[in-house]
């Protein structure tokens, strides 16, 4: 379907006028038969931010891991415990 | 009539949003792979420091490398760098009186003076290590990984393995993930492998017979020990906010567990020291774990903060059962701070039992009636409660750089597992508290 | 073909200019480091480039050429044609055939030049074999265009490319962008401080005088704007003008189809497609956007 878009041009002002949230929203209920646990693709917005992962800063988790293995009997758990240095 | 034709039309428009959202690949995967997107390398760095109130410090530099390719394979390497220097408990007990022990290397003793914890200053430790993960695709839902470890240090030397395979199901929903990882460790203490249950020789190490007598309480060189760990997990998102996992871990540990540095203090009747001995474990350790772990990303109302939670529980064959229970919420603060900045306060709580075995000291009594078998007055396996406070400021630039510090308090109260206190030790502290501050700079960019 | 991309500063922020898919496009960004500017102009054209290299009719390696020239046999495709295709076999299945990328071959017989040189019914029956994406067959990794055939990525790539570039300049950096490929354009969120991006929907210079050539004013703080339509391509006959827009199942324009239609939505694609899907709507048009849960404007003939 051939379309030949309008020309636009933008204007970037700093108004701060009363906005209309202009989303449309996803009204989509009963969609599956396990519509009460897990998402659909489109609805993973905010579970594919950074910040949501399981292990968002896997260096702090690194370092961590690193104190409680030496000053701690319990290592492991969210992944693997491992030996790999001599500070226990 | 109108209400099915309503119906009809807003399933033209929901149906569109399920095509424009398969068509651009938002799903569990390839959203995360793409949300991370670049072609150079992401260098994460940090730089921790970590100092304990009259014990030891480490400080330890981490730059992990990680490279996403077209085919969401994903190459990471990582280096880490640490040192730590200052004086570790060895085991023996506090005394009324002053005590002197034989460094492990033989060479030169120290004295503890009356009422307070034995500490060996003599720690002095550089340790580099390397690891490398690959990651990728396999199939349609099936993404594998292997990597390699390695650890040097002055006196130990550590090579790993790993493998990992995840499968998602349900629309990336649901991911079972299985993991296995090898772990060979080859430890040549300085002075060697002390024999266990000898006593420590303390005395004039300049005499003649010293060194014939240092190494009749040596056994070896160097040993070593072996970890296999197997994980089995399952992550499921649970909605649109909230996502879970459940983690099953064993750990299988062969081989020299026993701290070659640590003591056990013999006391007589009266609680006074007449001798220290050698620690030994057992040659064996098999290790589980059940693990759980959730995320809550709350709205706009509560600034779509994020709440982390997780809790673990441990149990061995040492009798060792612990849990941790572990807690941070991501405040983003940008109406503060400027843009794109946020608090992270955490929270951590950790209690342990103690090993069958552990002991806080030994008696003349004891050692005569029955031979020992296995014995260890360290108090990282001894009955403990353990607190961590602490909190991480950071912001992300426009260009995607990552900047934050966190600051924490950790300290750790070792309590009485049920033994008793002769009169000597009466007045004395015998479960010292420790306490540390860890400091952490990171900086994050591609 | 001129590739190549100019960085202009602006009030707040710089615009990154660039030709491609045979339209002017632009990229506003809220920043003033030039590093990442420039980083966002390479990822961003690249991306453009790529994808208008990859599924022009009008180029001759591209993989839609290799699909419309394979004269009836297999080939093979990647993982995105495959999803291109998917999602345009659901589009042609949710506009029960009437949003068809297999009817470009009409263009062999209608010529929208403003001039009165209607297509005769001898010069269309011939040709409605040819059109219906439900005789293309395709698989995970393999095509097969019937022989006479051809497929045009045409309505649907620009706003893919909107989108794919939404997508890639989120993970270079958060701060605020908005990507316009001819008219067709996104943002990744609001501006600084929680302001809405102000977009002006220019008025085509109309011969027509009953056209309302005032700027539409959009306030934009999320999602994706897109038009279907245009007011320049048609014929006009006893009296009778011929939109552009053609019904495949028939080969015969669409009657008293809106002028344009511009429809917001949270991605490009899909408020290209309810945009386009409603013009084939011809009059009734305005009842299916009004029946959706959508914010669209329309201008009608």
């Amino acid at each position: 379907m051939p379309t030949n878009k309008m020309l636009l041009t933008h204007l970037i002002r700093g108004t701060k006028q009363g906005c209309r949230i202009l989303l449309a929203l996803f009204l989509f209920s009963g969609l599956s038969a396990c519509a009460n646990l897990g998402v659909e693709p489109w609805e993973r917005d905010l579970l594919a931010t950074k910040e949501m992962a399981l292990n968002a800063s896997p260096v702090d988790a690194a370092l961590d891991d690193h104190i409680y293995f030496s000053k701690e009997a319990s290592s492991g758990g969210k992944s693997f415990g491992g030996g790999g240095c001599g500070c226990n | 009539m109108t209400e099915l034709k309503n119906k009809k039309h807003t399933n033209v428009q929901a149906a569109l949003s399920i095509a424009a959202g398969a068509l651009l690949g938002t799903g569990a995967v390839s959203e995360q792979a793409k949300a991370q997107s670049f072609d150079d390398w992401k260098i994460d760095s940090a730089f921790l420091f970590y100092s304990e109130a009259d014990r030891v410090s480490a400080a330890e530099a981490i730059i992990s490398a990680t490279k996403l390719y077209d085919n969401d394979e994903i190459l990471n390497l990582k280096f880490t760098a640490d040192t730590l220097t200052g004086a570790s408990a060895n085991g023996a007990i506090v005394q009324p009186q002053a005590q002197t022990f034989t460094r492990p290397s033989g060479i030169g003793q120290y004295i503890t003076q009356a009422g307070e914890t034995p500490l060996d200053d003599t720690f002095k430790d550089t340790r580099v290590q390397l690891n490398a993960q690959w990651t990728q695709p396999i199939a349609e839902n099936y993404t594998g990984s292997v990597g390699g470890h390695l650890s040097k240090e002055y006196d130990y030397l550590s090579l790993g393995i790993n493998a990992n395979l995840a499968v998602d199901f349900y629309k990336k929903n649901s991911t079972l993930s299985f993991g296995f990882s090898h772990f060979q460790d080859t430890f040549t203490p300085e002075g060697g492998i002390p024999k266990p249950h000898a006593s420590m020789l303390i005395g004039d190490s300049d005499s003649p017979t010293w060194d014939e007598a240092f190494s009749a309480t040596r056994i070896a060189n160097s040993d070593d020990k072996q970890t296999t760990d197997l994980l089995l997990g399952f992550t499921q998102v649970i909605n649109r906010r909230m996502i879970t996992q459940f983690n099953y871990s064993y750990s299988k540990v062969q081989g020299y567990l026993t701290d070659p540095f640590k003591i056990v203090s013999v006391l007589d009747s009266q609680g006074v020291a007449q001798d220290y001995i050698y620690e030994q474990r057992p040659n064996k350790r098999n290790k589980q774990s059940s693990f759980a772990q959730t995320k809550y990303h709350f709205p706009a109302s509560l600034a779509n903060s994020i709440l982390d939670l997780s809790y673990r529980y441990m149990w061995d064959d040492w009798q060792i059962k612990s849990h941790t229970l572990d807690t941070r919420l991501y405040i983003p603060v940008a109406d503060i701070f400027g843009e794109n900045s946020y608090i992270q306060p955490h929270v951590r709580f950790y209690q342990q039992g103690a090993a069958e075995f552990y002991q806080p000291y030994t008696s003349t009594e004891d050692i005569q009636q029955e031979p020992l078998k296995y014995v260890s007055a360290d108090y990282r396996i001894g009955e403990m409660t353990a607190i961590t406070l602490g909190a991480k400021y950071g912001f992300n630039l426009d260009n995607g750089n990552d900047f934050s510090i966190r600051l924490e308090y950790y300290q750790q109260t070792p309590t009485n597992a049920g033994f008793e206190e002769p009169s000597a030790l009466s007045t004395l502290t015998v479960y010292p508290i420790v306490q540390a501050v860890i400091l952490q700079v990171s900086y994050s960019f591609l | 073909m001129n590739r190549a991309f100019n960085i202009n500063a602006q009030q707040q922020g710089y615009k990154i200019t660039f030709f491609a898919m045979a339209s002017p496009c632009e990229v506003l960004v809220q920043s003033n480091d030039l590093v990442l500017i420039n980083r966002l102009a390479d990822k961003v054209t690249d991306e453009v480039w790529r994808i208008e290299d990859k599924y022009s009719r009008y180029k001759k390696d591209s993989v839609c050429s290799l699909m419309n020239n394979s004269a009836g046999r297999s080939i093979t495709i990647d993982n995105e044609s495959f999803l291109l295709l998917n999602f345009a076999k659901q589009c042609y299945q949710l506009s029960e055939g009437l949003f068809d990328i297999t009817s470009g071959v009409l263009n062999r017989v209608w010529c929208f030049d403003g001039s009165d040189n209607i297509a005769s019914h001898q010069q269309i029956e011939p040709l409605l074999p040819l059109i219906g994406l439900d005789k293309v067959c395709y698989q995970q990794n393999s095509i097969t265009v019937p022989k006479g055939m051809s497929l045009d990525f045409g309505g649907i790539a620009k706003e893919y490319a909107v989108d794919r570039c939404i997508i890639l300049a989120k993970a270079i950096t958060k701060c605020p962008i908005l990507v316009n490929l001819g008219g067709d354009l996104a943002v990744t969120g609001p501006r600084r401080e929680n302001q809405p991006w102000q977009v002006a929907i220019e008025a085509l210079e109309s011969t027509d005088e009953c056209f309302d050539n005032k700027d539409m004013i959009v306030t934009l703080f999320e999602g994706a704007l897109a038009t279907s339509g245009d007011s320049k391509r048609y014929l006009y006959k006893d009296g009778k003008r011929y939109s552009h827009v053609l019904n495949p199942i028939t080969g015969w324009p669409i009657e008293q189809a809106p002028r344009s239609i511009t429809v917001l939505s949270p991605q490009c694609i899909q408020a290209g497609m309810l945009a386009t899907m409603a013009l084939l709507q011809g009059r009734g048009a305005e009842a299916f956007l009004a029946e959706q849960e959508i914010t669209y404007w329309l201008r009608k003939s």
